[in-house]
Protein backbone atom coordinates (compact mmCIF):
# COMPACT_ATOMS: atom_id res chain seq x y z
CA UNK A 1 0.00 0.00 0.00
CA UNK A 2 2.70 2.07 1.16
CA UNK A 3 4.41 1.11 -1.93
CA UNK A 4 1.43 2.28 -4.53
CA UNK A 5 1.10 5.40 -2.95
CA UNK A 6 4.83 6.03 -3.30
CA UNK A 7 5.27 4.41 -6.95
CA UNK A 8 2.03 6.79 -7.70
CA UNK A 9 3.44 10.12 -5.79
CA UNK A 10 6.88 9.48 -7.84
CA UNK A 11 4.99 9.49 -11.20
CA UNK A 12 3.19 12.49 -10.78
CA UNK A 13 6.65 13.59 -9.68
CA UNK A 14 8.33 12.22 -12.91
CA UNK A 15 4.92 13.95 -15.06
CA UNK A 16 4.99 16.75 -13.16
CA UNK A 17 8.24 17.43 -14.22
CA UNK A 18 7.88 16.97 -17.32
CA UNK A 19 4.86 19.18 -17.75
CA UNK A 20 6.86 22.12 -16.05
CA UNK A 21 9.60 21.72 -18.58
CA UNK A 22 7.33 21.74 -21.56
CA UNK A 23 5.32 24.60 -20.11
CA UNK A 24 8.32 26.46 -19.34
CA UNK A 25 9.33 26.65 -22.80
CA UNK A 26 6.14 27.59 -23.85
CA UNK A 27 6.23 30.41 -21.47
CA UNK A 28 9.66 31.03 -22.01
CA UNK A 29 8.40 32.28 -25.84
CA UNK A 30 5.29 33.95 -24.53
CA UNK A 31 7.05 35.79 -21.93
CA UNK A 32 9.86 36.60 -24.54
CA UNK A 33 7.57 37.73 -26.82
CA UNK A 34 5.27 39.75 -24.47
CA UNK A 35 8.82 41.72 -23.29
CA UNK A 36 9.52 42.54 -27.13
CA UNK A 37 6.09 43.49 -27.43
CA UNK A 38 6.54 45.60 -25.00
CA UNK A 39 9.88 47.36 -26.28
CA UNK A 40 8.31 47.83 -29.43
CA UNK A 41 5.20 49.54 -28.55
CA UNK A 42 7.32 51.55 -26.23
CA UNK A 43 9.81 52.64 -29.57
CA UNK A 44 6.97 52.95 -31.62
CA UNK A 45 5.36 55.68 -29.32
CA UNK A 46 8.48 57.82 -28.56
CA UNK A 47 9.61 57.44 -32.16
CA UNK A 48 7.22 57.47 -34.97
CA UNK A 49 6.54 61.34 -34.91
CA UNK A 50 10.73 61.60 -35.25
CA UNK A 51 10.90 59.12 -37.58
CA UNK A 52 8.59 60.87 -39.89
CA UNK A 53 10.16 64.38 -39.81
CA UNK A 54 13.67 62.35 -40.26
CA UNK A 55 12.55 60.64 -43.66
CA UNK A 56 10.37 64.14 -44.44
CA UNK A 57 13.86 66.45 -44.18
CA UNK A 58 15.74 63.75 -46.12
CA UNK A 59 13.41 63.68 -49.26
CA UNK A 60 13.76 65.82 -52.00
CA UNK A 61 14.06 69.34 -52.75
CA UNK A 62 15.46 69.01 -49.09
CA UNK A 63 13.76 71.72 -46.64
CA UNK A 64 15.72 74.33 -44.27
CA UNK A 65 15.63 73.19 -40.68
CA UNK A 66 14.32 77.01 -39.82
CA UNK A 67 11.40 76.01 -41.92
CA UNK A 68 10.61 73.42 -39.32
CA UNK A 69 9.75 75.44 -36.54
CA UNK A 70 8.67 78.75 -38.50
CA UNK A 71 5.12 79.51 -38.70
CA UNK A 72 5.31 80.83 -42.30
CA UNK B 1 -29.89 37.97 -105.04
CA UNK B 2 -28.75 40.22 -102.31
CA UNK B 3 -30.79 41.19 -99.11
CA UNK B 4 -33.83 42.96 -99.52
CA UNK B 5 -33.59 46.60 -98.98
CA UNK B 6 -34.78 47.58 -95.46
CA UNK B 7 -37.98 49.52 -95.42
CA UNK B 8 -38.03 53.34 -95.53
CA UNK B 9 -38.50 55.03 -92.28
CA UNK B 10 -41.47 56.15 -90.89
CA UNK B 11 -42.38 59.00 -88.81
CA UNK B 12 -39.83 59.97 -86.29
CA UNK B 13 -37.82 57.57 -87.31
CA UNK B 14 -37.05 59.55 -90.63
CA UNK B 15 -36.28 62.86 -88.74
CA UNK B 16 -33.77 61.35 -86.05
CA UNK B 17 -30.35 60.59 -87.04
CA UNK B 18 -30.11 56.18 -87.52
CA UNK B 19 -28.06 54.77 -84.49
CA UNK B 20 -24.36 53.36 -85.73
CA UNK B 21 -23.64 49.98 -85.51
CA UNK B 22 -20.68 50.57 -83.16
CA UNK B 23 -23.35 51.01 -80.22
CA UNK B 24 -24.60 47.78 -80.86
CA UNK B 25 -21.35 46.19 -80.62
CA UNK B 26 -20.05 48.26 -77.40
CA UNK B 27 -22.79 47.14 -75.34
CA UNK B 28 -21.94 43.84 -75.68
CA UNK B 29 -20.43 42.42 -72.34
CA UNK B 30 -16.30 41.49 -71.99
CA UNK B 31 -16.64 39.26 -69.09
CA UNK B 32 -12.61 39.05 -68.94
CA UNK B 33 -12.20 42.32 -68.68
CA UNK B 34 -13.90 43.65 -65.70
CA UNK B 35 -12.59 47.23 -63.98
CA UNK B 36 -11.17 46.36 -60.54
CA UNK B 37 -13.96 46.66 -57.75
CA UNK B 38 -13.86 49.19 -55.10
CA UNK B 39 -12.21 48.00 -51.65
CA UNK B 40 -14.31 45.75 -49.26
CA UNK B 41 -14.20 48.82 -47.09
CA UNK B 42 -14.79 51.74 -49.38
CA UNK B 43 -17.72 49.45 -50.34
CA UNK B 44 -20.35 52.46 -49.08
CA UNK B 45 -17.94 55.48 -49.27
CA UNK B 46 -20.28 57.49 -51.47
CA UNK B 47 -22.54 57.05 -48.54
CA UNK B 48 -21.07 57.56 -45.49
CA UNK B 49 -19.08 60.84 -47.52
CA UNK B 50 -22.42 62.18 -47.47
CA UNK B 51 -23.90 61.20 -44.74
CA UNK B 52 -21.26 60.94 -42.44
CA UNK B 53 -19.37 64.42 -42.67
CA UNK B 54 -17.12 64.64 -39.02
CA UNK B 55 -19.42 67.04 -37.05
CA UNK B 56 -18.10 68.85 -34.42
CA UNK B 57 -18.92 70.68 -31.24
CA UNK B 58 -16.86 73.57 -30.27
CA UNK B 59 -14.03 75.04 -31.98
CA UNK B 60 -10.99 73.86 -34.15
CA UNK B 61 -8.66 75.06 -35.50
CA UNK B 62 -6.36 73.51 -37.99
CA UNK B 63 -2.95 74.60 -39.60
CA UNK B 64 -0.93 72.75 -41.85
CA UNK B 65 2.16 73.40 -43.60
CA UNK B 66 3.84 72.14 -46.09
CA UNK B 67 7.75 71.99 -46.00
CA UNK B 68 7.88 70.15 -49.55
CA UNK B 69 5.51 68.82 -51.85
CA UNK B 70 5.93 65.16 -49.92
CA UNK B 71 6.66 65.91 -46.51
CA UNK B 72 3.76 68.56 -44.03
CA UNK B 73 3.42 68.91 -40.37
CA UNK B 74 0.20 70.10 -38.98
CA UNK B 75 -1.19 71.92 -36.05
CA UNK B 76 -4.42 71.19 -34.51
CA UNK B 77 -6.52 73.00 -31.93
CA UNK B 78 -9.76 71.94 -29.94
CA UNK B 79 -11.83 73.65 -27.21
CA UNK B 80 -15.19 71.70 -26.77
CA UNK B 81 -17.18 69.58 -25.29
CA UNK B 82 -17.13 65.44 -26.06
CA UNK B 83 -19.54 63.27 -25.75
CA UNK B 84 -19.09 60.15 -22.84
CA UNK B 85 -20.80 57.33 -23.60
CA UNK B 86 -23.74 56.67 -21.25
CA UNK B 87 -26.36 54.33 -20.38
CA UNK B 88 -29.34 56.08 -19.94
CA UNK B 89 -31.02 58.15 -22.04
CA UNK B 90 -28.70 61.54 -20.74
CA UNK B 91 -26.06 62.41 -22.66
CA UNK B 92 -22.75 63.06 -20.38
CA UNK B 93 -20.61 66.09 -22.03
CA UNK B 94 -16.97 66.82 -20.87
CA UNK B 95 -15.53 70.01 -21.48
CA UNK B 96 -12.01 69.34 -23.74
CA UNK B 97 -9.31 70.79 -24.79
CA UNK B 98 -6.26 69.66 -27.20
CA UNK B 99 -3.44 70.55 -29.10
CA UNK B 100 -2.44 67.93 -31.78
CA UNK B 101 0.62 68.11 -33.23
CA UNK B 102 1.06 66.40 -36.62
CA UNK B 103 3.49 64.94 -39.33
CA UNK B 104 2.65 63.70 -42.92
CA UNK B 105 4.63 62.09 -45.40
CA UNK B 106 2.84 61.27 -48.27
CA UNK B 107 4.93 59.39 -51.25
CA UNK B 108 3.18 57.42 -54.15
CA UNK B 109 5.06 54.38 -52.44
CA UNK B 110 4.99 55.08 -48.86
CA UNK B 111 2.47 57.41 -46.54
CA UNK B 112 3.60 58.17 -43.14
CA UNK B 113 0.89 59.53 -40.77
CA UNK B 114 1.04 60.00 -37.50
CA UNK B 115 -0.50 62.34 -34.98
CA UNK B 116 -0.07 62.88 -31.07
CA UNK B 117 -2.05 64.90 -28.69
CA UNK B 118 -1.52 66.49 -25.09
CA UNK B 119 -2.13 63.79 -22.84
CA UNK B 120 0.30 61.32 -24.99
CA UNK B 121 -2.01 59.67 -27.69
CA UNK B 122 -0.58 58.85 -30.42
CA UNK B 123 -2.12 57.91 -33.95
CA UNK B 124 -0.04 56.27 -36.32
CA UNK B 125 -0.95 55.09 -39.98
CA UNK B 126 1.60 53.31 -42.55
CA UNK B 127 0.98 52.43 -46.16
CA UNK B 128 3.23 51.27 -48.11
CA UNK B 129 3.14 49.39 -51.58
CA UNK B 130 5.57 46.27 -51.25
CA UNK B 131 5.07 45.35 -54.76
CA UNK B 132 2.34 47.25 -57.58
CA UNK B 133 -0.38 44.76 -56.39
CA UNK B 134 0.46 44.16 -52.49
CA UNK B 135 0.16 46.45 -50.25
CA UNK B 136 1.06 47.10 -46.01
CA UNK B 137 -0.92 48.82 -44.54
CA UNK B 138 -0.92 49.54 -40.02
CA UNK B 139 -3.24 51.56 -38.03
CA UNK B 140 -2.19 52.42 -34.52
CA UNK B 141 -3.46 54.17 -31.68
CA UNK B 142 -1.11 54.08 -28.69
CA UNK B 143 -2.03 55.48 -25.25
CA UNK B 144 -0.39 55.92 -22.39
CA UNK B 145 -2.76 54.00 -20.39
CA UNK B 146 -1.54 50.00 -20.62
CA UNK B 147 -4.42 47.63 -22.38
CA UNK B 148 -5.35 50.87 -24.20
CA UNK B 149 -3.48 50.25 -27.14
CA UNK B 150 -5.26 49.63 -30.43
CA UNK B 151 -2.65 48.17 -33.46
CA UNK B 152 -3.96 46.65 -36.63
CA UNK B 153 -1.87 45.53 -39.95
CA UNK B 154 -3.97 44.78 -43.42
CA UNK B 155 -2.49 42.94 -46.67
CA UNK B 156 -4.13 43.83 -49.27
CA UNK B 157 -3.55 42.44 -52.68
CA UNK B 158 -5.17 43.78 -56.22
CA UNK B 159 -5.78 41.57 -58.45
CA UNK B 160 -7.25 42.05 -61.94
CA UNK B 161 -10.68 42.18 -60.95
CA UNK B 162 -10.70 41.65 -57.59
CA UNK B 163 -9.19 42.66 -54.21
CA UNK B 164 -8.04 40.15 -51.32
CA UNK B 165 -7.52 41.66 -48.02
CA UNK B 166 -5.98 40.08 -44.92
CA UNK B 167 -6.20 41.50 -41.34
CA UNK B 168 -4.46 41.43 -37.94
CA UNK B 169 -5.18 43.10 -34.98
CA UNK B 170 -4.17 43.42 -31.11
CA UNK B 171 -6.42 41.27 -28.73
CA UNK B 172 -5.75 37.87 -31.41
CA UNK B 173 -8.49 39.83 -33.70
CA UNK B 174 -7.82 38.13 -37.44
CA UNK B 175 -10.11 38.49 -40.75
CA UNK B 176 -10.11 38.50 -44.21
CA UNK B 177 -12.26 40.07 -46.78
CA UNK B 178 -12.64 39.17 -50.27
CA UNK B 179 -14.24 41.49 -53.59
CA UNK B 180 -15.10 40.28 -56.90
CA UNK B 181 -16.51 42.34 -60.32
CA UNK B 182 -18.96 40.42 -61.42
CA UNK B 183 -20.42 42.19 -64.36
CA UNK B 184 -19.21 46.11 -65.13
CA UNK B 185 -21.42 47.59 -62.58
CA UNK B 186 -22.09 45.12 -60.24
CA UNK B 187 -19.60 43.39 -57.76
CA UNK B 188 -20.02 41.27 -54.49
CA UNK B 189 -17.76 40.55 -51.47
CA UNK B 190 -17.53 38.37 -48.26
CA UNK B 191 -15.91 38.66 -45.05
CA UNK B 192 -15.02 36.90 -42.19
CA UNK B 193 -13.33 37.52 -38.39
CA UNK B 194 -12.57 35.73 -35.45
CA UNK B 195 -11.25 37.51 -31.82
CA UNK B 196 -9.62 35.07 -30.24
CA UNK B 197 -9.86 36.52 -26.47
CA UNK B 198 -13.65 36.29 -26.78
CA UNK B 199 -13.57 33.44 -28.79
CA UNK B 200 -15.90 34.99 -31.85
CA UNK B 201 -16.45 34.66 -35.14
CA UNK B 202 -18.60 36.19 -37.76
CA UNK B 203 -19.02 35.94 -41.49
CA UNK B 204 -21.18 39.01 -43.60
CA UNK B 205 -22.16 39.57 -47.27
CA UNK B 206 -22.07 42.86 -49.38
CA UNK B 207 -22.88 43.94 -52.80
CA UNK B 208 -22.49 47.21 -54.68
CA UNK B 209 -24.38 47.91 -57.73
CA UNK B 210 -22.71 51.16 -59.21
CA UNK B 211 -23.31 53.21 -62.76
CA UNK B 212 -22.40 56.73 -63.43
CA UNK B 213 -25.05 58.08 -61.93
CA UNK B 214 -26.40 55.99 -58.69
CA UNK B 215 -24.44 53.53 -56.11
CA UNK B 216 -26.82 51.19 -54.23
CA UNK B 217 -25.03 49.04 -51.75
CA UNK B 218 -26.05 46.33 -49.21
CA UNK B 219 -24.27 44.75 -46.58
CA UNK B 220 -25.71 41.67 -44.11
CA UNK B 221 -23.47 40.16 -41.35
CA UNK B 222 -23.77 37.30 -39.08
CA UNK B 223 -23.51 39.89 -36.05
CA UNK B 224 -27.05 40.60 -37.34
CA UNK B 225 -26.64 43.95 -39.26
CA UNK B 226 -28.32 44.97 -42.02
CA UNK B 227 -27.33 47.84 -43.40
CA UNK B 228 -28.53 49.44 -47.53
CA UNK B 229 -27.41 52.60 -49.21
CA UNK B 230 -28.29 54.48 -51.76
CA UNK B 231 -26.83 57.58 -53.51
CA UNK B 232 -28.33 58.77 -56.92
CA UNK B 233 -25.46 61.87 -58.76
CA UNK B 234 -28.65 64.08 -59.46
CA UNK B 235 -26.15 66.63 -61.33
CA UNK B 236 -22.40 67.43 -61.17
CA UNK B 237 -22.88 69.53 -57.85
CA UNK B 238 -25.67 67.60 -55.89
CA UNK B 239 -26.04 64.22 -54.67
CA UNK B 240 -28.44 62.97 -52.73
CA UNK B 241 -28.15 59.62 -50.21
CA UNK B 242 -29.89 57.43 -47.78
CA UNK B 243 -29.56 54.86 -45.55
CA UNK B 244 -30.66 52.29 -43.73
CA UNK B 245 -29.48 50.42 -40.89
CA UNK B 246 -31.25 47.45 -39.24
CA UNK B 247 -29.81 45.94 -36.08
CA UNK B 248 -30.94 42.32 -34.41
CA UNK B 249 -29.79 41.98 -31.78
CA UNK B 250 -30.52 45.07 -30.22
CA UNK B 251 -33.52 45.39 -31.87
CA UNK B 252 -32.70 49.53 -33.93
CA UNK B 253 -33.54 50.76 -36.93
CA UNK B 254 -32.05 53.90 -38.38
CA UNK B 255 -32.94 55.18 -41.49
CA UNK B 256 -31.27 58.22 -42.84
CA UNK B 257 -31.81 61.10 -45.54
CA UNK B 258 -29.06 63.42 -46.75
CA UNK B 259 -27.83 66.03 -49.63
CA UNK B 260 -24.41 66.70 -50.59
CA UNK B 261 -24.29 69.94 -52.64
CA UNK B 262 -20.62 70.62 -54.00
CA UNK B 263 -20.33 74.10 -55.13
CA UNK B 264 -17.61 76.35 -56.18
CA UNK B 265 -17.27 77.94 -52.81
CA UNK B 266 -18.33 75.48 -50.45
CA UNK B 267 -19.51 72.36 -49.51
CA UNK B 268 -22.68 71.73 -47.84
CA UNK B 269 -23.54 67.89 -46.22
CA UNK B 270 -27.17 68.32 -44.35
CA UNK B 271 -28.78 64.57 -43.10
CA UNK B 272 -32.09 64.11 -41.59
CA UNK B 273 -32.42 60.89 -39.81
CA UNK B 274 -35.38 58.50 -38.20
CA UNK B 275 -33.94 59.37 -34.79
CA UNK B 276 -35.47 62.70 -34.60
CA UNK B 277 -31.68 64.15 -35.70
CA UNK B 278 -31.12 66.93 -38.21
CA UNK B 279 -27.45 67.94 -38.50
CA UNK B 280 -25.77 70.46 -40.93
CA UNK B 281 -21.91 70.48 -42.01
CA UNK B 282 -20.51 73.89 -44.19
CA UNK B 283 -17.11 74.33 -45.29
CA UNK B 284 -16.67 77.48 -47.26
CA UNK B 285 -13.61 78.25 -48.99
CA UNK B 286 -12.97 81.98 -47.94
CA UNK B 287 -9.34 82.37 -49.83
CA UNK B 288 -6.71 79.97 -51.16
CA UNK B 289 -6.60 77.16 -48.63
CA UNK B 290 -8.32 79.10 -46.13
CA UNK B 291 -11.74 77.32 -45.14
CA UNK B 292 -14.14 78.51 -42.71
CA UNK B 293 -16.03 75.07 -41.08
CA UNK B 294 -19.43 75.19 -39.72
CA UNK B 295 -21.04 72.04 -37.96
CA UNK B 296 -24.64 71.87 -36.32
CA UNK B 297 -26.16 68.13 -35.31
CA UNK B 298 -29.65 69.29 -32.84
CA UNK B 299 -30.99 65.81 -31.79
CA UNK B 300 -34.75 66.51 -31.23
CA UNK B 301 -35.53 63.57 -29.06
CA UNK B 302 -32.68 64.00 -26.74
CA UNK B 303 -32.80 67.70 -26.57
CA UNK B 304 -29.13 67.82 -27.39
CA UNK B 305 -28.06 70.65 -29.21
CA UNK B 306 -24.42 70.69 -30.88
CA UNK B 307 -23.06 73.93 -32.56
CA UNK B 308 -19.69 73.68 -33.39
CA UNK B 309 -17.27 76.45 -36.12
CA UNK B 310 -14.20 76.07 -37.03
CA UNK B 311 -10.82 77.26 -39.67
CA UNK B 312 -9.00 75.55 -42.06
CA UNK B 313 -5.58 76.92 -42.80
CA UNK B 314 -3.44 74.94 -45.85
CA UNK B 315 -4.00 72.46 -47.79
Amino acid sequence: MASRVSSKGKAKAAKGLKGSEESSAGRFVKEWSTWAMKKAKVVAHYGFIPLIIVIGMNSEPKPQLTQLFSPV
Amino acid sequence: MGSPSPPPPLGLASVLPPKEAEEKKEKKVDYLNLPCPVPFEEIQREALMSLKPELFEGLRFDFTKGLNHKFSLSHSVFMGSMELPSQSSDTLKVPTAHYEFGANYLDPKLMLVGRILTDGRLNARVKCDLTDNLTMKINAQLTNEPHYSQGMFNFDYKGKDYRAQFQIGNNAFYGANYIQSVTPHLSLGSEVFWLGHQRKSGIGFAARYNTDKMVATGQIASTGIVALSYVQKVSEKVSLASDFMYNHMTRDVTSSFGYDYILRQCRLRGKLDSNGVVAAYLEERLNMGVNFILSAEIDHRKKDYKFGFGMTVGE
